[in-house]
């Protein structure tokens, strides 16, 4: 069944985000970056960001991995689950844009500021499957190299990593700005007059305002 | 007497063994909410993240990398002494902590909330945090460690103060928003196991959610007939939310709703609400008088 999932080359071209489908399953392959919020507020506070060539590392992985160093001196990935990418949406559109970037990797989704920007650069935003970070750690086939870990340390630094058959995640943003979770959370919205009525909350029901 | 090293020897064994373990009852849960999905997505979510508790359990990875929040629960039995005085207790669990932290069985995870500084072992002001419960017999210590899991923490944490007026509706129009918020697009990791704290002053009905998410079996209600009643209303309304594992289209946005009540002001009606992931990490240590310490994911 695995072997029917899409494997795409890292860094994605626009071309190919743009053919991708809103719940489609992929798999990556190739050169990748991590970070969480520290990257995000960084980058575009202080204009701080890891000297690496984002046309080649073009994939930006949300996650704080858990490394440890080998006697050899190597790092070696523990576990690596993708962490809530929603929690960098006041800075996810002006990384995206700054970095061109075209694949987003991470779980959870993110807001519609960042479906914008995704949209002009012509990226897609790949959300986990299930809790996976075991399977994904021995996708991963080097880390090559680490960025700021004295400063942010192992969880918010920036690792490099050389994957192969990463995943699979699915499309929860494609590049034209569609968000796989915005459909279903109207669907549950619409359900909940018939689930409010099932509890006996009457209709109109609002709690106690006590301010003006 | 207990001694201080068995303790900690305790506590870090427990908390290894909940980040690296899948309780029995939460696997169960799980697997019968597996067999219940229909949509693709919804399960592959639930078959990836078993397959992961398989494979931590197997060469000792993480049944998440997200090892959150250090947490120890512990009963002392009425008789139970412990060497150097229970004042320890706090020692042992930091020593622990750092211990797991160090061997990378933790993520250090803990910083200052302002300064944002990583002390790179989980140790810090208020963490880990170690509660103690006083037991009327016995003479050991049972310590539930629970690495509490941060999307959990962060996106299923709410309060709210009402009235009385606002009565059983209130409750219940709160409690099930506050589920639908936190499981969209996965951010609890759904299947959760939703606590509900009702009444008591605010940090006391926090802490009875917290306490009803993370310290109960998947299954067992409440022995208050009207907090049992709350529970299975509020489960089955879940059921009908359309949202799955994951915050995939589905029928297990949780795994079970477990109220508890305190009394409260006559004018208020303070309602908490307090998510766990679905990874529900404990594993429980209990060394008797005599210092014999026994491993365990079956909770009492
Ligand atoms: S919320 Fe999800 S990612 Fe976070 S600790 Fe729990 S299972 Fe892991």
């Amino acid at each position: 069944m695995e072997e029917s999932i899409r494997n795409i080359s890292l860094p994605m071209t626009k071309e190919v985000a743009c053919g991708l489908k809103l719940g489609e399953m992929v798999t990556v392959s190739g050169l990748l970056f991590t970070g969480r919020s520290r990257f995000h507020i960084r980058a575009i506070e202080n204009d701080l960001y890891p000297p690496i060539d984002y046309e080649k590392i073009n994939c930006f992985f949300h996650v704080g991995p858990v490394m440890r160093q080998e006697a050899d001196g190597e790092w070696k990935v523990v576990s690596c689950e993708p962490t809530s990418s929603i929690r960098f949406e006041r800075y996810g559109a002006d990384v995206v844009r700054k970095f061109h970037l075209h694949t987003l990797i991470g779980k959870t989704t993110m807001g519609p500021a960042t479906a914008q920007a995704l949209k002009e650069v012509g990226g897609v935003y790949l959300s986990k499957i299930g809790l996976s970070g075991n399977a994904l750690k021995g996708q991963v086939k080097k880390v090559h190299e680490v960025h700021f870990l004295e400063e942010l340390g192992k969880t918010e630094c920036t690792w490099i990593y050389e994957v192969d058959h990463f995943g699979p995640f699915f499309v929860a943003m494609d590049a034209y700005g569609n968000n796989y979770f915005e459909d279903l959370a109207k669907e549950a919205q619409s359900r909940m007059p018939e689930i409010e009525k099932s509890l006996g909350i009457p209709p109109g029901y609002d709690y106690t305002e006590v301010n003006a | 007497m207990i001694r201080r090293e068995t303790i900690t020897e305790a506590m870090y064994n427990a908390i290894r063994l909940g980040a690296t373990k899948m309780p029995p009852d939460i696997r169960k849960a799980l697997q019968k909410a597996l067999s219940e999905e229909t949509d693709p997505m919804a399960v592959k979510h639930l078959e990836v993240s078993l397959r992961n508790a398989d494979l931590s359990e197997k060469g000792n990875g993480l049944v998440c990398a997200d090892t959150g929040f250090p947490m120890y629960f512990i009963h002392a039995g009425a008789a139970a002494q412990v060497e150097g005085g229970f004042g320890v207790l706090k020692s042992c669990a930091e020593e622990a902590t750092a211990r797991a932290t160090e061997e990378c069985f933790l993520r250090p995870t803990m910083v200052h909330p302002v300064t944002r500084k990583n002390p790179g072992n989980n140790v810090g002001p208020g963490m880990p945090k170690v509660e103690i419960f006083f037991d009327r017999e016995g003479d050991g210590l049972e310590i539930l460690a629970a690495p509490k899991g941060g999307g959990s923490e962060i996106f299923g944490t709410f309060y709210r103060m009402m009235f009385p007026a606002d009565g059983e509706a209130g409750i219940k129009k709160f409690v099930i928003e506050c589920i639908k918020d936190a499981c969209y697009a996965g951010k609890v990791c759904p299947p959760a196991i939703i606590g509900v704290g009702i009444g008591g002053t605010a940090d006391l009905c926090m802490s009875m959610a917290k306490k009803a998410a993370l310290l109960r079996p998947v299954g067992v209600h409440h022995s208050d007939p009207e907090a049992a009643r709350l529970e299975k209303e509020l489960y089955e309304a879940c059921r009908k939310l359309g949202i799955g594992p994951m915050g995939s289209r589905g029928i297990n946005a949780v795994l079970a709703v477990n109220v508890d009540v305190a009394v409260t002001h006559t004018a208020a009606l303070p309602v908490a609400v307090n998510a766990q992931c679905m990874v529900g990490r404990r594993w429980i240590a209990r060394i008797d008088g005599k210092g014999n310490i026994d491993y365990t994911g079956e909770m009492r």
